[in-house]
């Protein structure tokens, strides 16, 4: 069995080492018969990746403790669900995972654009050949799942906090989308070998970056709420070093969504495509670095992680070889058309851009202001949720501002008459919401009232664009009202999907910014009958509940939760399990959602004291789950972003049949 | 090269200048928190954050007069008590590795409260802070 696993490894990295060197050389003299064999050795790839990936999940399914990586992250006691989560529980895992991961999309991708963009995919196939044989190689001769031992009695078990629904979905997505960029890269950096540098490797890699960017984004909303209803401290981020390796590539992505529209209409920001695409791949295999490496958690044990030195001398090559190559190919970038009027579409989306980049790098510098510190100075120094929060704050709320204007502004000029007009109404409503909030007293948070008053001016702006859309449709013709507003979205699925995302992105920034600008904390040392108060609600504690199960003694406090006066709305349990055999004590929440309102109260059993009080803290958090609706929002949109559309292949087919013929 | 005067080039120039401002407007304020272990805290009276592994017995009420324990470095024999009052993270036992604020006050390390990060037993799973 583990023979078997280790010769698919070996299997797989001469493949996509074939792919590499014989794909390479096939697209430099032009020859098809080898470029469609190097083609096929990535598709090869992805079934030699499948075999090793089925082996570890069939040795974890057994329980087959003769694998060391086996024995390392599962017991006998774990459920079949938690054993085969296991896969990416643990460092060799994760990588065979991006290994396969990488080859799977791969080879769609080649199968998908081999008849349309043969040209294009000459190059993009050693480069994707070249970013797989890297992580094979580590999997064969540095990190391998396939290391056999004699086999222990049990295995040393996955930690509770592992054991959980969350840890089958939120990993995968994480690596469907940091592995789903290395797509767009491959095919940029083919663009670049092939001196194809038209906009066709844009259009041919549009959908899959949009879906690498939903599935990170997805995966990162699912992280925070795991984060949110288990972790148990009331936050669902933290700006911790994991996260922000995520959300920086994320950031980087959205930056190229954006962009990448500049150069597909007017032929502009070749060179700034090139440079996003490539930071937002190296971000990805950097924040797999981070995430396995195990640098920042552990500084001094740098040098010695010999994951963590390949990782980096990886993404030094990778840098200095998109580095090189942009330069080398500078003239073939030249913009076609250059910016008309700082007041335009292509003025806003370039604003829009800067900012991304500018959080990104503000995050990224964050991240890795201990190692800097620590190498300038010679004393490690950490940044914390305050810098983080300047900067969100300093280039998060004109980010969201121009969410609204960028859409409505006119392409190439925009006089300041259409202006006007079109953003009256928008700005009506704002400053109308924004008067009633101070009114209703949320001048409290300065920062709230700024974002929520640019939220309704982006919410308005898009409903006015809707509207709009539709009504010009009803003009049309003479459809109903539904069918006008369908056919809009179904003609135009790109922009009125991406209309959708920046509603979830409101939506998102209103639940942070209610939960975290106008959330109540309150912390009290209470014995049986007495009670507190937060946010006008009474907390009556009504004593312990106990109870035992073969694995943990489960402690619940009893909360009466009062609504002012004497009508009880709801008894909540907060409280704490102990787990016997792990020796480990887990905060178990009391979280009661108001669907009315979207505010959560959240009770935290703090401390058990042995006198039978309770040290309860109580969070009322408004809006939060506006949050985990965003999440459904932004899903949607991506979709309808996403679809097939007939019409708009048949536009590109025609457009590009002309470079077809000359390629 | 473009011609001078692009508008575009304006926009970076300015947009990196803008950026420069915010950053150094930044730093001058705030600047990062010194990262020490109870080795090296010696000497150090401002704010810094602390990073250790916890020996010996936790004794006293968090919610209380404060809870009292000891800190070592993880590779090391220094040693400093620490003072701590606020949520104590789930996680938190001897021999856990853990992160906290706070400042030196006449040898003993007074913490923020609430400022208690135990760090993960296996570094592959997610987060335990309890900020």
């Amino acid at each position: 069995m583990p023979d078997l696993g280790r010769a698919a490894l070996v299997t797989a990295f001469g493949l996509l080492l074939y792919a590499t060197v014989v794909g390479a050389l096939a697209a430099w003299k032009r020859r098809r018969r080898l470029a469609a064999s190097a083609q096929n050795a990535l598709i090869a790839a992805l079934v030699a990746s499948a075999v090793a990936s089925a082996v570890l999940l069939t040795a974890l399914a057994r329980h087959d403790f003769s694998f060391q990586y086996v024995a390392d992250h599962t017991s006998r006691e774990l459920p079949l669900r938690y054993a085969l989560t296991a896969f990416w529980g643990g460092q060799e895992g994760s990588l065979l995972l991006w290994l396969l991961v990488l080859c799977g999309y791969g080879a769609a991708a080649v199968l998908t654009t081999r008849r349309v963009s043969r040209d294009l995919l000459a190059w993009t196939v050693p480069v994707l050949g070249f970013v797989g044989s890297f992580f094979a190689f580590m999997l064969v001769f540095v990190s391998s799942p396939f290391v056999t031992q004699r086999a222990p009695a049990d295995g040393a078990g996955l930690t509770p906090s592992l054991q959980n629904p969350y840890m089958a979905i939120h990993p995968p997505m994480l690596y469907l989308g940091y592995v789903g960029l290395t797509i767009p890269f491959a095919f940029g950096m083919g663009a670049l070998l092939s001196r194809r540098t038209d906009e066709r490797w844009i259009v041919a890699t549009r959908r899959w970056t949009l879906a690498a960017w939903t599935f990170l984004g997805v995966g990162q909303l699912l992280g925070a709420h795991w984060a949110y209803v288990e972790i148990g401290w009331g936050g669902y981020y933290a700006w911790d070093p994991v996260e922000n390796a995520a959300l920086m590539p994320w950031l980087a992505a959205t930056a190229f969504l954006h962009s990448v529209m500049i150069q597909e209409k007017r032929g502009m920001l070749r060179v700034w495509n090139m440079v996003l695409v490539a930071l937002a791949f190296c971000l990805s295999i950097f924040g797999t670095f981070l995430t396995r490496s195990g640098v920042i958690q552990s500084i001094h044990s740098f040098a010695q992680s010999p994951l963590g030195g390949w990782f980096l001398g990886f993404i030094c090559v990778v840098t200095a070889g998109t580095t090189v190559l942009i330069v080398a190919r500078l003239p073939l970038l030249r913009a076609r058309t250059k910016l008309e009027s700082l007041v335009s579409r292509e003025a806003t989306f370039l604003y829009n851009n800067l900012l991304l980049v500018a959080l990104c790098l503000t995050i990224l510098w964050g991240v890795v202001y201990p190692l800097l510190s620590e190498l300038v100075r010679g004393q490690t120094s950490t940044v914390s949720k305050p810098y983080y929060n300047f900067f969100l704050h300093s280039f998060g709320l004109p980010l969201l501002l121009l969410m609204g204007i960028g859409p409505l502004v006119a392409w190439r000029r925009a006089s300041l008459r259409t202006l006007g007009r079109t953003f009256l109404w928008p700005l009506v409503a704002a400053i109308v919401a924004g008067a009633a909030l101070l009114a209703a007293g949320a001048g409290s948070s300065r920062i709230g009232v700024i974002a929520y008053t640019f939220c309704i001016f982006v919410l308005s702006s898009i409903a006015l664009e809707f509207v709009r859309g539709t009504r010009a449709r009803k003009a049309l013709g003479d459809e109903s009202w539904p069918h006008a507003f369908s056919s809009l979205v179904a003609r135009n699925r790109r922009r009125y999907g991406g209309y959708v995302v920046h509603a979830s992105v409101v939506f998102l920034a209103i639940g942070i910014a209610g939960s975290s600008a106008y959330q109540t904390v309150r912390e009290q040392r209470l014995g049986v009958g007495q009670s507190m108060t937060v946010a006008g609600r009474q907390l009556v504690f009504r004593g312990f509940e106990q109870r035992r199960t073969p694995n943990h003694r489960a402690i619940r406090a009893v909360v009466d939760v009062y609504d002012g006066g004497a009508h009880r709305i709801a008894r909540m349990y907060p409280g704490k399990n102990q787990y016997f055999a792990e020796q480990e004590v887990s905060n178990e929440v009391a979280i009661r959602h108001d669907l009315l309102d979207g505010s959560d109260l959240f009770l935290i059993a703090d401390q058990v004291n042995s006198d039978g009080s309770i040290d309860l803290k109580a969070l009322e958090k408004p809006l939060v789950n506006l949050i985990w609706l965003a999440g459904f929002v932004f899903v949607g949109g991506s979709l309808i972003a996403l679809w097939p559309d007939a019409r708009e292949e048949r536009r590109l087919a025609e457009r590009y049949a002309g470079a077809m013929a000359r390629a | 090269m473009p011609r001078n005067g692009s508008p575009a080039r304006l926009v970076v120039a300015l947009s990196v200048a803008a950026v420069l401002a915010i950053f150094l407007l930044y730093t001058s304020i705030a600047g990062g928190t010194p990262s020490l272990r109870p080795s090296t805290i010696a000497g150090h009276t401002g704010q810094v954050s602390l990073a250790g592994r916890v020996v010996g017995h936790p004794t006293g009420d968090a919610h209380g007069a404060g809870l009292r324990f000891t800190l070592r470095d993880v590779k090391g024999r220094a040693t400093v008590p620490v003072l701590y009052r606020g949520t104590v993270p789930d996680l938190f036992k001897s021999g856990r590795d853990i992160v906290v604020d706070g400042r030196l006050r006449s040898g003993t390390f007074v913490a923020v409260p609430g400022s208690l990060i135990t760090k993960c037993p296996s570094k592959y799973a997610p987060k335990h802070s309890s900020n």
